[in-house]
């Protein structure tokens, strides 16, 4: 019986040993969802692709104010920062960080639930994009990562010490799996 | 018991093992991006480009025995095959060549030119900028071709073998790449030539994955055999020509075939006593001593660096502004139109603009009135350009355009400017459009439509149409927040030739359009449609930033600079070289010091913001209005430079830390 007892604990342990990998507690959130970026990087875009692609009701904003949310039940907040991006939205840094302050806080206050995801990879990681990855990720009540930027545990740290679920995935691509699972 | 044991040793070992995981996560370091940007330092002779594997290329040639011409075009081919977006075959450039033995300088101009047809082209720049229609005859090959049966010693199957080799065994994907993909991956999706090579799943290749590009091995390797005619003649060009005319481009078989490079002799200048050899026109390389030839009025060593001293900054900043008003105003292809080299050149000239400088405060305050100069009058023969007037008041000679109205090109706001005395147009009204009609000239009788002041002559095509947008109140400027596209590179070998080399597609991955495993440029986006100044003409050149240079010290290369990013490469590149030959920096440091840009089509004074605060504060008192950057940012351009030292007989190789690069020594 003592070694059924230990062999099932060990068991589990091991199974446990790959947790940060599995989103635990892997909400189900709702449609329509409202797509934004932190940073303005054109990651945004590839969010609402996959979106488009799983059939889900989403409006991407790269821009997104707090009058944007109205409509929304899932703010999705795509972070990573462009200087092209800023460029072309006609902002500055300092202008994006508090847009997406404002953002968080409205979506807050009306309970809206927000998802992170950093499909970008090491090329949206450190310097200024970390600022932006940051703000969003605390935010968040779920994060989708591509484990490339996640080689630091950067997002690992965030999840653990917000006790926020995340999923690590390979590629930008298989994010659509665990999309259609929370929306679905 | 030993079995219970055991199971308590595993079970133990298991706890301890998650906590590391799940209970100590930090056990990664936070990665710093580091700033690179060290010098390599050789005794016998350095490589520098954008890419490691380019710059391998370039060492590979001179470790069989070639020179710094063999080494330079190797890396020029492979730095296509790496730096898919920055340049390659479909594109163009310029390169300035030492040769120590014949103590002589080339520059050969193998920059994109207009299609024979190119009046016959259909054409709406707000929509067609980056498409196959923007797509200009490429001359990568004649260039590099050219060059190497001039001036090197090794054969063009050696040389090409690293580029071939990339190609069709693939490299990971740097951090550069990676983001200017990420940037850009509605892009690569337009075509699926393109997006079957760059995307995966519709979605771009990530930082690190490996980038085979079959097609383009093929297309290397049938250069390899066959020399230049195997691009630009047989199956290659025709497959070329045809996909890219099925998608709305002007190109034919005789626009591949007659596409030359042109040799001729770098631009010269001194400043400070060294010799500088720099791009011809209609590249930048007259702005590179225009700047210097102002900025050699002041004792800059004696003032501070630019980065620590107001006077020093805002001196700078006025006279690169001045310099780009010229540049707007006047440079264009030689062989169309008349560009008065020689007095842009002249010292008198450049102290004209030097006294024209405000020391306290930003003249005019709004930079977009900055006015060009008169550089006719210092040019030994103005009469050779028609109409021009050899005398008169050099304001009266110019009418402010709204240059909101007057429309530019969509890369570089280009100035609107009637030519002094020379080149002016009859007044065409331009009618807004309220579809994507021809717009056809209104007789200037017709007063109810006519603007405020005198606008440029609108172009009307022959056949095709150039279709103005509805308003020209916004010009999209494509390159705002980014500056990676297009590259440098830079040579010099143990006998004492150098090679400057700038080469580009036009913007990131150019048209986006791919054929024969070639990215194709968007050269046809670098003309000004709607002014006299760099207007689309068959087989001419649009104007362009690249400003490859070469500076000599007691007769010897001494420097050998440039860099990509669009209208930053002057403002860059004069830096750089204030930086090396003004405040005597390694060139290292010369490399990442702080950068900042100044010019006409622009209300921001742009900085990198390690741009000390007091200088900063210091520059809007004088009435700038700033715009801050990151810290090393690739708006800026990413600079690759070897300085050798004469004294030790040292190269000292600096890639710049914004891009991805690196110098290696052999």
């Amino acid at each position: 019986m003592k070694r059924i007892l230990y062999l099932t604990l060990f068991v589990s342990f091991i199974f446990a040993l790959g947790a940060p990998s599995f989103a635990q507690n892997k909400p189900k959130l709702s449609q329509p969802i409202l797509i934004t970026s932190a940073g303005q990087s054109a990651d945004v875009t590839l969010a609402g692709m996959l979106c488009k692609r799983l059939s889900l009701t989403a409006k991407t904003i790269p821009v997104a104010k707090a009058s944007d949310l109205d409509s929304a039940k899932t703010l999705i907040i795509v972070a990573g920062f462009s200087s092209k991006g800023l460029g072309a939205a006609g902002v500055s840094r300092e202008q994006e960080l508090n847009r997406v302050k404002d953002l968080i806080s409205a979506a807050k206050t009306k309970k809206i639930p927000i998802m992170f995801m950093h499909i970008g990879g090491k090329a949206r990681r450190g310097g200024e994009s970390d600022d932006f990855n940051k703000l969003a990720a605390e935010a968040s009540t779920y994060m989708l990562v591509v484990k490339q930027g996640d080689d630091d545990k950067f997002f690992s740290t965030i999840a653990s010490k917000g006790k926020i679920p995340i999923e690590l995935i390979d590629k930008i691509a298989d994010a659509a799996k665990p999309l259609g699972e929370i929306f679905k | 018991m030993m079995k219970t044991n055991r199971i308590k040793i595993l079970l133990i070992l298991s706890v301890l093992l998650l906590w590391v995981q799940v209970w100590n996560p930090q056990r990664g370091l936070a990665q710093q991006t580091e700033v690179t940007g060290k010098a390599a330092v050789s005794k016998e002779a350095m490589a520098t480009t954008a890419n490691p594997l380019a710059t391998q290329a370039a060492i590979d040639m001179l470790k069989k025995g070639g020179n710094a011409v063999d080494a330079a075009v190797a890396a020029a081919f492979a730095i296509g095959v790496v730096e898919p977006d920055g340049s390659g075959l479909g594109g163009g450039g310029g390169m300035v060549i030492y040769l120590a033995k014949e103590h002589k300088s080339v520059y050969i101009n193998y920059y994109q030119r207009a299609s024979a047809n190119i009046l016959s082209l259909n054409y709406v720049p707000q929509s067609d900028s980056r498409s196959a229609k923007a797509i200009l005859v490429p001359g990568t090959v004649a260039g590099l071709t050219t060059a190497l049966e001039k001036y090197g010693t090794l054969p063009l199957a050696t040389v090409l073998e690293p580029a071939i080799r990339y190609a069709r065994d693939g490299y990971p994907i740097d951090e550069t790449l990676a983001k200017i993909m990420l940037d850009n991956s509605d892009f690569l999706q337009k075509y699926p030539s393109t997006g079957s090579v760059y995307l995966h799943d519709g979605f771009p290749l990530m930082q690190g994955d490996t980038l085979r590009q079959m097609e383009l091995s093929h297309t290397l390797e049938t250069i390899a055999a066959k020399g230049r005619a195997g691009f630009y003649e047989g199956d290659v060009a025709q497959t070329i020509v045809n996909d890219v005319t099925s998608n709305g481009g002007m190109l034919t078989m005789d626009d591949m075939k007659n596409y030359q490079a042109v040799v001729t002799e770098p631009l010269h200048g001194t400043y400070r006593g060294y010799d500088i050899l720099t791009a011809n026109v209609p590249q930048s390389g007259v702005s590179i001593l225009e700047g210097l030839n102002i900025l050699e009025n002041a004792d800059l060593g004696k003032m501070g660096h630019f980065s620590t001293s107001v006077e020093t900054m805002h001196l700078m900043a006025e006279a690169i502004r001045r310099v780009y008003a010229d540049r707007s105003a006047f440079l264009d292809d030689p062989k169309f139109e008349s560009v008065p080299v020689q007095g842009l050149l002249s010292k008198a000239y450049a102290r004209i603009r030097y006294k024209d400088i405000d020391p306290s405060s930003v003249q005019p305050p709004d930079y977009r009135k900055t006015k060009a100069g008169n550089p006719f009058n210092f040019s030994n023969n103005p009469g050779s350009v028609p109409g021009v007037q050899q005398s008169g008041d050099i304001d009266s000679m110019w009418d402010d355009v709204d240059e909101e109205r007057a429309g530019s090109n969509l890369r570089e706001n280009d100035d609107v400017f009637n030519r002094w005395g020379g080149r002016k147009k009859k007044t065409v009204i331009a009618k807004p459009l309220a579809d994507s009609t021809s717009l056809k000239a209104v007789p200037p009788e017709d007063t109810s439509k006519k603007v405020e002041q005198e606008k440029p002559e609108v172009l009307l095509m022959d056949q095709g149409t150039i279709v103005q947008p509805k308003t020209m109140a916004k010009w999209v400027d494509m390159d705002a927040g980014e500056g990676g596209h297009t590259t440098h590179l830079s040579v010099m070998d143990k006998d004492g030739n150098a090679v400057s080399l700038t080469q580009t597609l036009g913007t990131f991955f150019g048209s986006g359009f791919t054929t024969e495993g070639v990215v194709m440029n968007c050269g046809m986006a670098n003309f000004s449609i709607t002014t006299a100044a760099n207007s689309v003409k068959p087989n001419k050149q649009p104007r362009s930033s690249i400003s490859p240079t070469i500076i000599l010290k007691n007769g010897k290369p001494y420097l050998t600079v440039g860099s990509p990013g669009a209208t930053r490469i002057v403002s860059t590149v004069i830096e750089l070289i204030v930086n090396v030959i003004d405040f005597k920096m390694p060139v290292d440091e010369a490399n990442k010091a702080p950068r900042f840009l100044c010019q006409k089509n622009d209300d921001f004074l742009s900085l990198e913001s390690r741009i000390s605060p007091e200088v900063q504060e210091g520059l809007k008192k004088k009435g700038h209005q700033l715009k801050l950057f990151g810290e090393y940012d690739l708006f800026f351009g990413g600079a690759q430079m070897i300085l050798y030292d004469q004294d030790t007989q040292t190269f000292y190789g600096s890639a710049d830390p914004r891009r991805g690069g690196v110098a290696i020594g052999d």
